[in-house]
């Protein structure tokens, strides 16, 4: 193609009724996520405790018996009785499939918070618990385990309560005639130390090894042994935050210009930021309260899609959303299979694979970290 | 101190500092007709600061835009004519006074309407790196969109006509990354075009542009002025440049308005060495405005 002819077809985009938001490389990198779903989900269907092969595992998983049966899904998403059906379709789709839902509610919540975060502190390393969510929800949690154990169930909610209540804390602070994205990350930095300083205390007095393996997982970010249950936790916010979170992408490109053009543009500048905060609050709320803290996530997978689809928040948050769960349903299987029958926390997956996959990123792209 | 006499004296609406009835700013120079849907700005009994500071570090009793001329506020480093600028465009609240568009009291105006009155071009801006010249200029369109609302004719219209108007069509496609600071100031100024407001304000525009593209951006902005008769407040450094190309100047000295005209009445050798203390000869007779011949920096006491 020519210059000119290029010329003119940018212009022919330009012209429709968004310009140019879809382009060939973000339809390669959402059909391509959707593929890895996929597979992954397969994969992790076809082991268990409960033998049976990979095939047999995979017939279930396509039993039209369940997937054409409203009674079935009526069961899984508002949790109403389950309709019968056979043992396999029954230990597919209740056990082993739901973890797969879950995981890429988790995956697409923290990619979609911590690329909000990325633009409201205006910093390439921020991550969904920038502002104190992670140490709050995690002294929350402990708080629970050894202090108040009788609040065990509710412990998803305190969870996303501790992480609100830290990010609101993080905002009181921060906030001197109106905030700026560095007082916020400082803030965030106190939070943090304050509360983590508080969480490790607690770890002395938990007075079984039991209690302080399951603050652990939730403080690493775990999905063992979550089901239908937890999807309905998860699955309401989520959306919420997602749909939000695409119609305000526009927002978030105009405060990428700078505080002052944001605000001389007429936008309330305060305003939009905790608006746009509290609906990263909510997804990151989201993922905590079913899988705890997993860390790295929210930080990475930004980063990673605005090398494939450029800094523009229409094409990047559309591409968290894809690239998010492929790689959270991903990272499950490796925590859940690799040294089967062991399960580590996927946090810790997340963390070994992530890390030196940043580092090559690093090293590969010079302008990687520009928003 | 200023002269508060001559002040007034140089006052082109030959209005006085007290708050006046609408006159439209009016100059009777036989130029009504290009200037009748002008907009005026004006500043009343201002005193502006910062919340770290005590003192207001800008006292001004009157400042006036007239409607429909190019109005520059020059002045040294440190003299308020930014802070100034930023109270008129209501991005500062000002301890006192206030600041009135077309009669109307801007703090009194919904933040979205008065952007799509009066525009704001600030000195300090980011540039993303992956942004293309267009989509920066559809962002001058936040004003005129819902929340939700997606790109109209209307916007395309402006977009249009401000890359046209800004000289940047040929870079319309190009990353922000890719271009010089002079071809980023241009896009820049595309932007706040597309906004398509009555009033623009620009912060020190030229500053650290070579000369092609100082002359570029004071070119677009006279023709702006002239075409569309929008009301213009530039900051500027330059007293040559800003002689050269505004209607009026406004010199600003510690925070203060020192003296306000038409730049063969305000540049004067004593301009020079009151407020930017130089010891220069003025040209007053140049063709192209006063031309100023700086021969060196004045002691300070």
């Amino acid at each position: 193609m020519t210059a000119s002819e290029r010329a003119i077809t940018a212009d022919a985009d330009s012209s429709s009724r968004w310009p140019g938001v879809v382009d060939s490389a973000l339809v390669t990198l959402c059909l391509g996520s959707v593929l890895v779903v996929v597979a992954g989900g397969l994969i992790q269907v076809s082991f268990g405790s409960y033998s049976m092969s990979a095939l047999q595992a995979w017939q279930a998983v396509f039993n039209p018996e369940v997937v054409f049966d409203p009674e079935a899904w009526q069961a899984f998403v508002f949790g109403t009785e389950l309709p019968e059906m056979n043992r396999r379709s029954l230990i597919v789709w209740n056990i082993r499939l739901p973890r797969v839902f879950v995981a890429v509610l988790v995956g697409m919540s923290l990619a979609v918070s911590g690329a909000i975060f990325q633009a409201v502190t205006r910093n390439e390393l921020a991550s969904p618990f920038i502002l104190g969510v992670s140490s709050g929800a995690g002294f929350a949690v402990l708080l629970t385990l050894v202090v108040f154990s009788s609040l065990s169930p509710l412990l998803p909610l305190v969870a996303a309560l501790g992480g609100t209540i830290a990010f609101l804390l993080v905002y009181v602070i921060a906030w001197k005639n109106g905030t700026s994205p560095v007082r916020l990350v400082l803030a965030g930095v106190i939070v943090n130390m304050v509360f983590q300083s508080l969480q490790r205390g607690l770890f002395f007095f938990a007075d079984d090894l039991g209690t302080v393996q399951s603050a652990i997982a939730w403080i690493t970010g775990s999905l063992t042994g979550v089901g239908w249950e937890q999807f309905r936790i998860a699955l309401v916010p989520t959306l919420v935050a997602v749909v939000f979170a695409l119609a305000a992408a526009r927002q978030l490109n105009v405060l990428l210009l700078g505080e002052q053009t944001a605000s001389s543009l007429g936008m309330q500048v305060e305003r939009i930021r905790f608006l746009l905060s509290g609906v990263a609050i909510l997804a990151a709320s989201a993922a905590i309260a079913v899988a705890g803290v997993v860390g790295f996530f929210g930080l990475v997978i930004p980063h990673v899609v605005r090398l494939v689809v450029g800094g523009d928040y229409r094409r990047l948050l559309l591409g968290c959303v894809f690239l998010g769960p492929a790689l959270m349903v991903v990272a499950d299987v490796g925590a859940r299979l690799a040294l089967s029958p062991v399960q580590i926390p996927v946090g810790v997956v997340t963390g070994l694979i992530g890390g030196p996959y940043f580092l090559y990123l690093m090293r590969k792209q010079q302008n990687i970290g520009e928003l | 101190m200023h002269d508060n006499g001559r002040f007034e004296r140089t006052d082109p609406t030959g209005e006085s500092s007290e708050p006046a009835p609408e006159s439209n700013g009016a100059t009777g120079r036989g130029t009504a007709d290009r200037r009748k849907s002008a907009v005026e700005l004006r500043g009343e009994k201002l005193a502006i600061g910062y919340p770290t500071t005590d003192e207001p570090v800008v006292e001004c009793e009157a400042v006036l835009l007239p409607a429909g001329e190019v109005t520059a506020l020059v002045g040294p480093n440190g003299s308020g004519k930014s802070t100034l600028l930023k109270a008129m465009a209501d991005q500062l609240t000002p301890e006192a006074g206030r600041v009135r568009i077309d009669g109307e009291a801007v703090q009194s105006i919904e933040s979205k309407e008065l952007a799509q009155r009066l525009g704001l071009l600030s000195q300090e801006h980011d540039s993303p790196a992956s942004l293309t010249v267009e989509e920066l200029v559809y962002h001058g369109r936040y004003p005129h969109r819902g929340f939700f609302e997606s790109v109209g004719a209307d916007d395309r219209r402006a977009v249009e006509r401000a890359i046209e108007l800004a000289g940047v069509a040929d870079l319309r496609n190009e990353t922000m990354q890719n271009l010089s600071g002079g071809q980023k100031q241009l896009a820049w100024i595309a932007m706040v075009l597309a906004q398509e407001t009555d009033v623009l304000l620009l912060d020190e525009p030229t500053t650290y542009l070579d000369l092609h593209h100082q002359l570029r951006v004071m070119e677009v902005i006279r023709t702006l002025n002239r075409e569309q008769g929008v009301t213009v407040g530039v900051v500027l450094h330059d007293i040559g440049q800003a002689a050269r190309f505004a209607d009026n100047l406004v010199a600003m000295k510690d925070g203060e308005p020192y003296d306000w005209g038409p730049p063969r009445d305000v540049v004067t050798e004593e301009l020079l060495s009151d407020v930017f203390r130089v010891d220069a000869s003025v040209d007053g007779d140049a063709p192209t405005g006063p031309h100023i011949a700086p021969h060196r920096a004045i002691d300070e006491d």
